[in-house]
């Protein structure tokens, strides 16, 4: 016997309220754990999409619709640019490199981007063995997660549709030619079709005189589909091409990094006064976008402070009404030859085995959950989530709970120094 | 068993008993050699109680003096006496004071942890059987018997080997047989390892078992 065997059965004693103490501790470690692996993985998720990218060039329109359509490709765009303007900005001597995106299909809901091999080449994008960029149009490059799910293999075909969501027109003509499959790198790659510009260019410049007898309504809508951004489902129009005139050619954006930091003070004003385009800083943007979540976050997390610190006023009451209910063991044990301090220890294990058992059993639940929530938004193909992620920050938990235990017992453990035998065990 | 007066196991000198300034009942001279037992009788209220639980000491005398196996109780302060008391003294509280928490032997082991003394298992186990509830031992007491229970309490008191075993009306709530054979599982135990009993009772039934009697409270 000791003062952990003793705690142990005087836990199994009450086993209903030491559950309910177990299970409102648990709870609110399980809060944090989840706010945790959430916080971090939405920031890492966020870090490394925005690597090295200091700088988005788009259409005119809202700055983070422009980040999101094109650095996470959550959004629709904002709108097209001129191809010519967007080179003659990317020859820039305070650009290190500028990578342009051309958007406009889909492939089961996977958008399909026309951009250069340096965008995969940015994000350190490694092709499977036995595939290949595209070299001339129509050949495609999958990222892992599009290939997984849809099962296409190199030299396998398939068509995107219309519009950025699945359900749109089917460009059933066109069929791309899958040439290469890349390694997952844990990016919005991954989740993404690449082919060069020139594919997107080249269906939707034949998708265009297909239509001839359309020509009017395209001129119409020339005059709005630069801002036009929101109205997905108007599939014909939404990205601009240049329908017109073949040099006239359009990308959606451009991912710029800068040579030098000096260029952050002069080149996005540059683009917003000088062009017709628009010029918008991810790291500002994320900012202002963490700024709105952070409030839900914050509050999330202090509730979760609430939560542990009911727990620990739980097994502080607990152990309170256990004391009180105890005394006459304490008193006894006391008349049996125990010195205080003996009884002070029990008391103290009692309530860190409680503790320990809540925050073991917390963590358990935390990744758990998070797993949990990480199942349910696989479906969502936005946002990739693990429970099987274990935080440094986590360890600290443990200490924490402890001592919030240690606390919540010092009152009534206390209270054994001043235990009278005879009052408490005779006179009664 | 040879009674040698010249070291008295318990020596009690002008002891004024009482708790909270208030003094109960004085004792003016009692010594008990080794293994000699006395009864303390007298009507409920008389004050046993009080002076059993100074002699126990979990009351600090008013006056006067204990010397249990020439140890001035009075010299010992704070968790000194409670480790004392914890190794010389068996209680048997009126109330019992089981943990419920605990089986019937985990009950003995805790007196031998509470005292610091190393848990021994077989001579708790031992004990049980010499009181003839071994076969209890995994139960929870309040699923035993008030006579079984007694008993757990008399083997408790018993299990460090004190010198002296107090108790307050252990038998008074017994039937007659019951209280016939806890008496004599008592007077037994007592025997076996040599200690003193001091027994406080209103219990008429057992004073046979006594030649050292006081009477206290009311007519003497």
């Amino acid at each position: 016997m000791n003062s952990l065997s003793l705690s142990y059965a005087y836990l199994r004693h009450k086993v209903l309220s030491t559950a309910l103490t177990i299970t409102t501790f648990a709870a609110g470690v399980a809060m944090i754990v989840v706010m945790l692996l959430v916080n971090a993985q939405l920031q890492n998720e966020f870090s490394s999409n925005l690597k090295g990218i200091d700088l988005v060039v788009g259409g005119k329109g809202s700055p983070m619709q422009l980040i999101l359509s094109s650095v996470f490709h959550l959004d629709v765009p904002t709108g097209n640019i001129p191809l010519d303007e967007a080179e003659k900005l990317g020859k820039h001597p305070m650009i290190k490199e500028a990578i342009p995106l051309a958007l406009g299909d889909n492939y089961q809901g996977f958008r399909i981007v026309g951009t250069t091999q340096a965008y995969p080449a940015h994000y350190q994008a490694m092709m499977k063995p036995g595939g290949r960029y595209w070299e001339k149009e129509m050949e495609a490059v999958l990222g892992a997660e599009v290939a997984a799910k849809s099962g296409l293999k190199p030299g396998d075909t398939f068509s995107g549709s219309h519009g950025l969501t699945s359900g749109g027109e089917l460009h059933s003509e066109f069929p791309y030619k899958v040439v290469g499959i890349l390694e997952p790198t844990g990016t919005v790659v991954d989740r993404l079709a690449l082919t060069g510009r020139e594919s997107v260019w080249y269906i939707h410049e034949h998708h265009d005189h297909d239509h001839d007898e359309d020509a009017d309504e395209h001129r119409n809508e020339a005059h709005h589909h630069g801002n036009d951004h929101a109205d997905e489902h108007d599939h014909e129009h939404e990205h601009g091409h240049g329908h017109e005139h073949e040099h006239e050619r359009e990308i959606t954006a451009l991912l710029i990094s800068y040579n030098s930091p000096l260029a952050a003070v002069g080149l996005p004003r540059l683009v917003n006064s000088t062009t017709s385009m628009q010029a918008a800083s991810p790291a500002f943007e994320i900012a202002r976008l963490t700024a709105f979540m952070g409030t839900g976050t914050e509050t999330l997390k202090y509730f979760a402070w609430f939560l542990i610190i009911l727990a620990g006023f739980g097994i502080f009451a607990g152990l309170y009404n256990a004391m009180n209910e105890r005394r006459y063991d304490l008193a006894l044990m006391r008349s049996f030859g125990a010195r205080p301090g003996k009884l002070f220890a029990l008391m103290m294990s009692e309530s860190l085995v409680v503790s320990l058992i809540s925050v073991a059993v917390g963590l358990m639940m935390g990744h758990l959950l998070v797993e949990g929530i990480a199942t349910w938004l696989a479906g969502t193909k936005h946002i990739h989530m693990t429970g099987r992620l274990f935080l440094p920050e986590e360890i600290w938990l443990i200490p924490t709970t402890l001592i919030v235990g240690a606390l919540a017992a010092l009152l009534p453990a206390v209270r054994v120094y001043r235990i009278d035998i005879f009052k408490t065990l005779v006179q009664r | 068993m040879p009674v040698r007066k010249e070291v008295p196991m318990l020596e009690i000198n002008q002891l004024k008993a009482g708790y909270e300034d208030k003094v109960i009942i004085e004792v003016p001279q009692l010594a008990l050699s080794s293994g000699e037992h006395c009864l303390i009788l007298g009507s409920s209220g008389s004050g046993k109680t009080t002076l059993l639980c100074t002699l126990a000491g979990l009351l600090t005398p008013l006056g006067g003096e204990i010397r249990l196996d020439g140890q001035n109780l009075e010299e010992l302060r704070g968790s000194a006496l409670d480790v004392f008391r914890g190794r010389h003294i068996g209680i048997i509280y009126q109330a019992l004071h089981m943990v419920s928490a605990l089986t019937v032997l985990q009950n003995l082991l805790l007196a031998q942890y509470a005292a610091g003394l190393r848990q021994d298992r077989n001579k708790a186990v031992a004990l049980l059987e010499q009181l003839g509830i071994a076969d209890k031992r995994d139960d929870k007491p309040e699923t035993l018997s008030q006579g079984q229970q007694q008993r757990v309490a008399i083997a408790r008191a018993a299990i460090n080997g004190p010198k002296i075993i107090v108790g307050d009306e252990p038998t008074s709530a017994l039937d007659d047989s019951s209280c016939e054979t806890v008496m004599e599982l008592l007077l037994r135990l007592a025997a076996s390892s040599n200690a003193s009993l001091v027994i406080a009772t209103h219990d008429q039934r057992i004073k046979r078992h006594f030649h050292k009697q006081i009477t206290i409270g009311g007519a003497q």
